[in-house]
Parts: C-alpha cells; sequence; structure tokens
C-alpha cells in the first residue's frame, strides 16, 4: 500500500501543474470507518489527502457529478484536466466511462493505487460498535491494524473487508497514468457462488426475498446518485414526462424502480458495491446486479469495464448470441 | 371463482414482419386467442425493456415481444440488439421471482400467420400457468 508521503508528494505535483484544474482524492472523515472525498484545487490542500483501508469510496462518480452551467459570453469554457486517485474496482468504472465517451482520455489524469481491500462498515459496526473518532487502519500482510480510539487493534483482514474485495479480481487499476506503490496480489477469483445459492430459491421464495427488501426502499434514490455508472443528466426515474415510475413508495413502484436501475446497469456494473454500502435500508442491491454481472460473463463472455477498445454491450451485438428462449 | 382465469397478453410486434403475421392470421381467418392485445412498435429494437416492466404493472398477465427473424430485419440489426435487452431483462425478472413464462419472444415472419397463432396460444397457455399476476401490480387507489 501506498504510503502517505509518496501520496501527498504526487497529489501536491499533479495539481501544481497548468493543466490541471483539480484532484478527486481522500481526507480522513469526522467518525468511523470511512475516508471522505476530497476535491482539491491548490497545493496546500494535498496535505489533507490519505490512502488506507478506510477509503471505500468510488471517486470516479465525481468526474460526471460536475454541473457544468453555460459560459458567459466572451468567456471560454474551463478545458483543465481532472486528475482522480482510483483503487483497482473504481479505474474499471473509468474505463467503462471513457468507453461509452462520457469525457475524453484526455480530461483526466489517472492516478492508480493498488488495493488490498477496503473496510465494510457493516462489519466494523459489529466488531467494534459505534465509534465516535475518526479510525485509521492500515494493512499490514493479512492483518488490518486498526486505530480505534487511540487504541491499536489488530483484525484478521478477511473478517473485516467488503464481501466484495475478498472477490476482487481487479485491485491493480487497470487504468492508470501513474501508479502509486506496489501492486498487489488479488484475494481470489470470482465463482459467483452467492448467486448461484441464491438462484436455487423457488420463484415464489424469491418473490418473498424481494417483496420484503424493496418495501423497505423508501426511494431516497442513493443507489442511484452515488453509482458511477448513473451519469445521465436526466434520469429515466425522475423523468415526469413520460413517467416510468410513479413517486409513491409502494411495492409497485419499488420493485420498478429496482428493475429499472438493475437493468441500466446490466453489462455495466463495474461492481464497486457502493450502491449497496450507501443504501439506508439495507437493500442488498448488489445481488440484483451480480446476477446480471453473472449472466453477462456467461451469456456474452462480456466483462465490463476492463478494456477501453470493447464496445458497451448493449450497443453491440453478435449474430450468434444464445436465443434458447425464442419462440 | 367457477370462470377459468383468462390472462391478458400485451404483444409488442413489429410493423415488418410480426405485425403483418398476426394480420395474414387475420384475413386468413385463422383463429387466435383473443387474449392478446397487440401494440405496433416500428421494429423489435424499438421496444424498450422498460415497457414490460409497466406493462406488467399495468394489468398485464404476460408479455410478448415479436420481431423479424434475425437477418430480417427492416432496420437490418434492431432484432439482434432486442434479443440481448431481453435476454438479460428476463433473467432480471427471474431473479426477482417474475415467472419467466410471463416473458416471451419470438420471430415471426409477415408469412408466418399459422405460427402466430401457436405463439399466442402458447404464451396464452404459458400465462394461466402462472396465474394472475399480483406480485407488483399496481394498486387501485379508492378514493
Ligand atoms: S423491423 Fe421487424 S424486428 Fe426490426
Amino acid at each position: 500500500m501506498v504510503d502517505n508521503k509518496t501520496l501527498q508528494n504526487k497529489a501536491r505535483e499533479v495539481i501544481s501543474r497548468d493543466d490541471v484544474r483539480r484532484l478527486i482524492g481522500w481526507k480522513r472523515g469526522t467518525f468511523g470507518f470511512e475516508a471522505a472525498p476530497a476535491v482539491i484545487k491548490d497545493p496546500s490542500g494535498a496535505d489533507d489527502l490519505i490512502f488506507d483501508a478506510t477509503c471505500v469510496n468510488n471517486l470516479a462518480s465525481f468526474i460526471t457529478l460536475e454541473e457544468k452551467p453555460p459560459v458567459p459570453r466572451g468567456e471560454e469554457p474551463d478545458t483543465r484536466k481532472t486528475a482522480i486517485m482510483v483503487k483497482g474496482c473504481d479505474s474499471r468504472a473509468i474505463v467503462l466511462q471513457l468507453v461509452e465517451k462520457a469525457y475524453e482520455r484526455d480530461d483526466v489524469i489517472v492516478l492508480g493505487i493498488p488495493c488490498s481491500g477496503v473496510i465494510d462498515r457493516r462489519k466494523a459496526r459489529e466488531m467494534f460498535g459505534d465509534v465516535a473518532g475518526a479510525v485509521e487502519a492500515t494493512c499490514e500482510g493479512d492483518k488490518l491494524v486498526c486505530e480505534v480510539g487511540g487504541e491499536k487493534k489488530e483484525v484478521d483482514r478477511k473478517e473485516l473487508v467488503m464481501d466484495k474485495c475478498l472477490r476482487c479480481r481487479y485491485p491493480n487499476p487497470v487504468i492508470s497514468d501513474e501508479l502509486l506503490g506496489d501492486e498487489v496480489e488479488k484475494f481470489a477469483d470470482d465463482d459467483f457462488s452467492d448467486v448461484a445459492e441464491f438462484a436455487k430459491k423457488s420463484p415464489a421464495d424469491k418473490w418473498a426475498f424481494w417483496d420484503e427488501q424493496f418495501s423497505k426502499c423508501v426511494r431516497c434514490y442513493s443507489c442511484r446518485s452515488v453509482c458511477p455508472m448513473c451519469y445521465c443528466v436526466e434520469c429515466v426515474v425522475t423523468n415526469l414526462r413520460p413517467q416510468w415510475t410513479r413517486r409513491s413508495t409502494d411495492i409497485s413502484e419499488n420493485t420498478a424502480y429496482h428493475l429499472q436501475r438493475a437493468w441500466h446497469l446490466s453489462g455495466r456494473c463495474i461492481e464497486c458495491n457502493e450502491c449497496e454500502r450507501v443504501c439506508p435500508v439495507d437493500i442488498p442491491i448488489m445481488t440484483l446486479n451480480r446476477r446480471m454481472t453473472r449472466d453477462v460473463k456467461e451469456l456474452f463472455d462480456y466483462e465490463p469495464g476492463v478494456d477501453v477498445e470493447t464496445e458497451p454491450l448493449l450497443a453491440s451485438f453478435n449474430p450468434q448470441d444464445p436465443e434458447e428462449f425464442i419462440m | 371463482m367457477s370462470e377459468e382465469f383468462e390472462p391478458n397478453i400485451v404483444a409488442f410486434l413489429c410493423n415488418w414482419c410480426s405485425y403483418a403475421g398476426a394480420d395474414l392470421a387475420g384475413t386468413s381467418r385463422m383463429h387466435y386467442l383473443p387474449n392478446v392485445k397487440i401494440i405496433r412498435v416500428m421494429c423489435s429494437g424499438r421496444v424498450n425493456p422498460l415497457f414490460l416492466v409497466n406493462a406488467l404493472q399495468q394489468g398485464a398477465d404476460g408479455v410478448l415481444i415479436s420481431g423479424c427473424h434475425p437477418g430480417d430485419c427492416h432496420y437490418l440489426e434492431g432484432n439482434f440488439f432486442a434479443r440481448r435487452r431481453f435476454t438479460l431483462m428476463r433473467n432480471l425478472m427471474e431473479h426477482v421471482g417474475v415467472d419467466p413464462g410471463r416473458v416471451n419472444m419470438s420471430w415471426v415472419s409477415a408469412s408466418e400467420g399459422a405460427k402466430f397463432q401457436d405463439v399466442v396460444a402458447e404464451v396464452v397457455e404459458k400465462a394461466k400457468e402462472a396465474g394472475p399476476m399480483d406480485q407488483f401490480r399496481r394498486r387501485q387507489l379508492n378514493w
């Protein structure tokens, strides 16, 4: 893992460049096991930046989030670059955004950071309870050393990191202009056993499960807002004409919303787990996305966000695509 | 309820093949089941998978999307895109527990009136098996 000094020096160097407008990174959060995103515009901000196992946020969503008001007459638009720090999974979001031409490759400077897993705040909460101050967590081999309230605690890395990290195939950024720190080994391969397990249920059981989950949804749209791949200026779920989903939070509209969300991410989900992390009512959103990921891989042999040269899955086709269910 | 359940089927037929196929079935006086409500679209590639969710919300018990045979699409490749989309959408529906028999797709060309008849019969049969769609149908508000 990269040490913070190197990271800060690099950030200072990058943000001092004339052609860089802003740099997006992480800084220490205010409490608990999550770092906070930081956007710095001048070199003085670089001292705050950090990287450790608390840096869960996928910063790729911030590149497209910026509002672009019309430029006043007589002024030139600001075309300077955005620099961004990415973990392995975040870098896949960048690749996919490039594939979809959300921006040009020249518009971003990618500072890749090999990552050895980030902390799941839900697991951490079970282990440590509510923590008042910000926690520092460094990775040492197979252990995570967490500084909770001035006390150092060693935990097995496998017990505290997110599930996505346990099956992460791309801990090293797949795209980067500069790599900070040494490359790391991946934990394991993804065998989609969780998806296979869920698929064994009967349709009635599946619906009973989702009925309960979707009923909890308050439609805050956090999962959409945090998703690096949901960057449409006008979103289908908030559109009033045509209105695809009504705004009431009943089971019908909630299901429609979640189907829409999952559908729009099929073949595009890069499994950063952000949707599930931010959900205030703990809906296992990734269970939907994982199924899509598996099917996309099995049926079309496609993996989103690993290669800038590929075409988006649903904007391309193969005449030999499977069609067993078609009459 | 003593009466047999009669499912509502919404069919999205492409203008150039399947709609003409259905038309042929009609003009040659083949009887196809009246459960199916046909919506004409210009191409099966026009059908947004969200139509399907919306149809199920609004009272359909099954959905049929039908287009030209692969390679015969009037717009050359619309049905190839549609095929990918609905393969995925069907799997997604199945994943949340919607009976996969409610989501159907077929290739019916303009000369296949008889095939259209069979397809409709099969779709209705499957929807009958699956029963009324009550999972996430919109509840009518009673003000
Ligand atoms: S025109 Fe029939 S499927 Fe495209």
